[in-house]
């Protein structure tokens, strides 16, 4: 198998040869690299590649293999982090210029995780600015869509969506405030799972926003996502929000045995006339349910009549919370921002305590409706977003106040779940054609809190009986 | 509920030591009225009566 073959294997399988000695983590990491050069001068996914270093680690990680030891179920594979989760020893920017000398002087649990489960790691990843707003805040340039370089590749984990997409690496973590793993994993045909609030530590990763930040894996199969988050997820003492709660062998729960299952599909989000999806938007999550009914599940539609207003609540919940990490830098580095990031920090730090504190009452609401539907069902299906990726406006600025409101409305789709706590899903259900480009559409499967397994194996049984992971971009 | 205007938001942010330059004020205006604008409009059944908790409670193994 030659590198540019090599790229192509999910992280699973790399493993499993890396393991057989049919590939080494030289090699692997080699290949990645290669494909790197290659393609990232088009997209500008990495903000920093650690080619030195990936390979200093794939020389150790070989070694190991050639003395019988196996770290685990990465050992070898090359991933890649969101440039707000901390690496020791190296820049861990946010994408701001603020940041952009930050060298912490330990890893993030994650990382820990990561490299516990013998994964290499290649670099850090584009991001918008501290995690807001549109890829045009990112000091380090526009990350781009691989399926078309015109297009949002989804926010805030811009990179993390486009190198996994492209091949620049096997599996790739991002964080989750409003949508931030399931935007990008939309966007670009991938897998992603915002985790469970408490599943997965956040020692040691720049905050956004602390009742509502996740980090969780964006991959290409389910399978993969599976392996990724099996590394992170656990109670870490140095987090107190983590959770004691036992990390099932996600891996193992990928059965792809649906039968039985009750399906509830949230109908607020599948009509166009009160949420705006578009129709092959809503034909892709139809075909996937019904898919899923043709292997045994039960599916529904099922009604959640505050859903709609998941959007504000979580938008004014996190731009108060995010204000409130470094009031300071808004007073002393004001033009050290991107334009679009200063003015979501000053709103966050204007919105009157009432409003925030009647947000919150809003999503305590959202959290009983939703989790009293889940006593029902087993899982919810919806949309991930109203349309496939947009073309990318590059000027800075909002246009309207309408132009805001509507932008309130469309953090529904992915806010709901934030709201919730509990876990939630993208996984590729086809493409759409817009001018001489596919773009992918996106199913979001979201469960009961900490039962990331059932979800994983729902989105296992569909991959195994459709072939959109099966598709590339155009690069 | 009517718009806060450009001199209202500079009030209110002067009152928390922030200033909102004339590059942003325009901005900071859409973005901020449409957000009082739009959690005013909600009025749930409940909303006054039901604990503002952030987030999940699990019993832990």
């Amino acid at each position: 198998m030659n590198n540019h073959e090599l790229v192509f294997l999910s992280a699973a399988s790399l493993a499993s040869e890396i393991r057989n000695k049919q590939i080494s983590p030289v090699e692997a990491v080699e290949a990645y690299l290669q494909q790197i050069n290659r393609v990232d001068p088009k997209l500008n996914a990495y903000i920093t590649v650690l080619a030195d270093q990936a390979l200093e680690a794939a020389r150790e990680s070989e070694s190991d293999i050639t003395s019988g030891i196996n770290r685990g179920p990465l050992h070898g594979v090359p991933v890649a982090v969101k440039d707000q989760i901390y690496t020791k020893g190296i820049r861990t920017s946010s994408a701001s210029k603020i940041r952009s000398n930050f060298v912490p002087d330990f890893d993030a649990s994650v990382v820990t995780g990561l490299k516990s489960s013998g994964a290499i790691i290649l670099g850090k990843l584009n991001m918008t600015e501290f995690a807001m707003g549109d890829p045009i805040t990112s000091a380090f340039g526009v990350t781009r869509n691989p399926w078309d370089t015109r297009r949002n590749p989804g926010t805030s984990s811009t990179g993390s969506g486009a190198a996994t997409a492209s091949f620049m690496c096997a599996s790739s973590l991002g964080e989750d405030t409003g949508g931030s793993i399931r935007g990008p994993a939309a966007n670009c045909g991938l897998v992603g799972i915002r985790p469970t609030w408490g599943r997965v530590s956040r020692y040691g990763v720049d905050g956004a926003s602390w009742s509502l930040d996740t980090i969780g894996p964006i991959s290409r199969t389910v399978e993969d996502c599976a392996l990724t988050l099996g590394s992170i997820a656990g109670f870490d003492q140095r987090d107190p929000s983590t959770k004691n709660i036992r990390v099932p062998d996600y891996s193992a729960g990928l059965t792809g045995d649906v039968n039985g299952l009750k399906i509830g599909l949230i109908k607020e989000f599948l009509d166009s006339d009160v949420m705006g999806a578009s129709k092959p938007v809503i034909q892709g999550v139809m075909d996937a349910a019904a898919l899923l009914a043709s292997l045994g599940a039960e599916v529904e539609e099922v009604s959640l009549p505050l859903a709609p207003v998941s959007g504000v609540a979580s938008r004014i919940i996190s731009a108060v919370e995010r204000s409130s990490l470094h009031p300071e830098w808004l007073r002393d580095r004001p033009d050290d921002f991107h334009h679009n990031t200063r003015v979501a920090f000053s709103v966050g730090e204007l919105i009157p305590s009432q409003v925030y504190y009647k947000a919150q009452k809003l999503r305590t609401l959202v959290r009983e409706q939703t989790l009293e539907a889940l006593q029902k069902f087993d899982v919810l299906l919806m949309p991930v977003a109203p349309v496939p990726a947009t073309i990318m406006n590059l000027n800075p600025g909002i246009e309207s106040k309408e132009a805001a409101v509507n932008a309130l409305t469309e953090g529904s789709y992915r806010g709901l779940f934030s709201m919730v706590s509990g876990p939630a899903m993208s996984i590729c259900c086809g493409f759409t054609t817009e001018g001489d480009n596919k773009l992918p559409l996106a199913l979001q499967i979201a469960g009961r809190p900490f039962d990331e397994s059932t979800l994983m194996n729902v989105a296992y049984a569909y991959e195994q009986n459709t072939a959109w992971n099966l598709e590339r971009p155009p690069l | 509920m009517s718009d806060l205007n450009d001199d209202e938001i500079r009030a209110l942010a002067k009152s928390v030591d922030l200033n909102i330059p004339d590059s942003d004020i325009t901005d900071v205006n859409y973005s901020l009225n449409a957000m009082l604008q739009a959690i005013d409009s909600i009025d749930p059944e409940g909303i006054n009566t039901v604990e503002p908790l952030p987030i999940i409670v699990q019993k832990e193994d």
